[in-house]
């Protein structure tokens, strides 16, 4: 077997000594930091993005809170205004309703008064009508004259009859 | 069997220029040339892919950073924080043997890696490494790593022993396991591309169909012994930071 001559024991021994310690200084000072760079700046800007993704996200919960609260006031305020209105809109039907009554009422009353004092007058003429009727009746029939004076006593005392 | 159809004549070292220093025989050899194309190409890939740093990889750039990723996890799992000083000697160490592993898949390319002699160095230096930092993180008490609490008394001559050869066989154990499977791999490759030549007519598909899921099979095999080195000197720097 070849690998047990050790003629070259010496010379393998000696280029591995070369080539590996060349190899393991190269790496170790030139290949692997420049790889550990590379890894690393990739490591600091996904920080980075991870970070500023973060800082971002809270500011779009704020500035949502911001809106939430904002709809919440809206809400709030729309309700009062509406709750207002309908007070006010409330006054204003009762007041005009109170209004309204108050000038039937008074349209009523003066509705009754006009009627009243009609009634009054009817009675009146009804009063004249019966002394000159009687008046005329009796003329007719008696010839005798009475003054209108004494025909209204005759009938006040027996009004009550006719009714 | 003739010594120019042996399958063991793959792992034979041509030296490419005759070296000599202070008596000793260093020439440079196809072993010494795969080591070179390793090292150059672990080093102009792990550079060139990450040369523009971009924070959006290209995928070659992702390859090397899935790499390393891959190392320093492992890394992490095992040793954790304390890890982070051997990163870049675990890291070369996985990818030398690795792409070593790679470099000997290639048809007619030495694998370097199936020489006993080869991984046996890299074992010991993991080896020694990690009981040079026992003592510098234990000092003596490092000692007491061969000392299994929890035991019955009479047992401790017994476990003793034990846990001492198994602790210096430890070399021994990581540098086989890496010689003996590259060794068989590319026996057995090269057994199978024999037959393929000496099958009378076309039978000669079959162990060539064999050869190409074989091939399959070895460059799992090459990474998966890659990271097994890799892991077990994790575990062993591990240990050197906790005893039992």
């Amino acid at each position: 077997m070849p690998q047990l001559n050790p003629e070259f024991f010496v010379s393998q021994l000696f280029w591995l000594a070369v080539f590996f310690t060349f190899l393991f200084v190269f790496l170790w000072r030139v290949s692997l930091p420049r790889i550990a760079t590379v890894l690393e700046k990739r490591q600091n800007k996904i920080d980075e993005n991870l970070s500023s993704a973060k800082e971002l996200q809270e500011q779009a919960m704020e500035i949502e809170k911001k809106i939430n609260d904002q709809i919440n006031k809206a809400k709030l305020e729309t309700d009062e205004k509406i709750k207002e209105t309908i007070n006010a809109l409330q006054e204003n039907v009762t007041s005009q309703l109170s209004s309204l009554d108050k000038d039937l009422e008074k349209k009523v009353s003066d509705a009754e008064k006009e009627i009243l004092k009609s009634k009054d007058d009817q009675m009146k003429n009804i009063n004249n009508e019966i002394v000159n009727i009687t008046k005329l009746t009796v003329g007719k029939i008696t010839d005798i004259e009475f003054s209108d004076n004494e025909l209204n006593k005759v009938i006040e005392t027996h009004k009550g009859n006719f009714n | 069997m003739a010594a120019k159809d042996s399958p063991l004549k793959q792992f034979e070292i041509d030296p490419i220029s005759n070296i000599e220093l202070g008596g000793y025989n260093i020439s440079f050899t196809n072993s010494s040339f795969a080591m070179l194309i390793t090292v150059l190409v672990i080093t102009l890939f792990l550079t060139l892919t990450v040369n523009t740093r971009s924070i959006i990889p290209s995928r070659m750039q992702l390859i090397s950073e899935l790499m390393y990723n891959f190392i320093a996890q492992l890394l992490s799992d095992t040793v954790g924080d304390n890890g982070k000083k051997y990163f870049p000697f675990v890291f070369s160490l996985f990818m030398f043997v690795l792409i070593g592993n790679m470099v000997g898949m290639i048809p007619y390319q030495f694998t370097f890696t199936s020489h006993i002699i080869v991984t046996f160095a890299l074992a010991a230096v993991v080896f020694i490494g990690v009981t040079i930092l026992g003592f510098i993180n234990h000092g003596i008490k490092f000692f007491t790593f061969f000392y299994i609490p929890g035991v019955p008394f009479y047992m401790h001559p017994l476990l003793i022993p034990i846990e001492v050869i198994s602790y210096l066989s430890r070399p021994i154990s990581l540098s086989v396991r890496l010689f003996a499977n590259m060794l068989a791999g590319h026996t057995l490759l090269k057994v199978f591309a024999g037959f393929v030549v000496s099958m009378p007519f076309f039978t000669g598909v079959f162990p060539l169909a064999f050869i190409v899921a074989l091939t399959g099979l070895e460059i799992l095999i090459a990474f998966l012994q890659a990271y097994v080195f890799a892991i077990l000197t994790c575990l062993y720097i591990n240990d050197a930071y906790h005893l039992h």
